[in-house]
């Protein structure tokens, strides 16, 4: 059973993407296969030097270099909303690999959007 | 600063319906705001919407987008309040 999280909503602006993040790392502290894909504006969860002190926010950035430790299995970005959002692996944190939401969605035997 | 028609006060993303029609009702005379999310739409490209656009300063810091901004002026809280002081009309979207 493989479950993959999709977020695709903005950062910062909802918190259906916390949430979202939230469950993927519950299912993965309970040795779940979860695999998070950020997809739309949700991508830009993935730019470096956020600085959300101006709004009072915890950084999502620091929040999603939590993921291995919890055993999330990968941490995907949609190619073409990356293309859109001026986002390449120059400006991106780490550990995230570009792929296409179109071939990713079918490997999975649960899928889930945040929001 | 001019006087402003009606300043459009936007806080969605670009993909949102409610940004679409925002922009497809601006007007000379109009300035347009970007709070929120709706700062993303700096990222897509510098959007040209034939108005002053403003673009709030926390907001794009928080996202990791305030260097290298074409096309917004940035404004802090303060500067935003101002902003609206200026404006006869005001539509939040």
């Amino acid at each position: 059973m493989s479950t993959l999280m999709v977020i695709d909503q903005p950062p910062y602006g909802t918190w259906a993407g916390r949430e979202a993040l939230d469950m993927a790392f519950s299912l993965a502290a309970f040795d779940q296969s979860v695999t998070l894909l950020f997809t739309g504006s949700g991508v830009n969860w993935l730019r470096m030097s956020q600085q959300p002190g101006g709004v009072e926010q915890k950084s999502l950035e620091k929040n999603l270099s939590a993921a291995p430790v919890f055993g999330v299995e990968a941490i995907y970005a949609d190619a073409a909303a990356c293309a859109r959002y001026g986002l390449t692996v120059e400006n991106m944190i780490a550990g995230v690999a570009i792929a296409s939401s179109s071939e990713l969605l079918p490997k999975y035997t649960h899928t889930a959007f945040a929001g | 600063m001019a006087p402003i028609n009606t300043l459009h006060i936007l806080n969605k993303a670009p993909e949102h319906p409610r940004s679409l029609a925002c922009m497809s009702v601006l007007q000379s005379g109009d300035a347009l705001l970007l709070t929120e999310n709706a700062v993303l739409a700096l990222a897509v490209n510098s959007i040209d919407p034939g108005v002053p656009v403003f673009a709030l300063a926390p907001d794009l810091a928080a996202r990791g987008l305030e260097s290298g901004i074409q096309g917004a002026s940035l404004v802090d809280y303060a500067g935003m309040v101002d902003l609206t002081t200026h404006a006869q009309k005001l539509i939040n979207w």
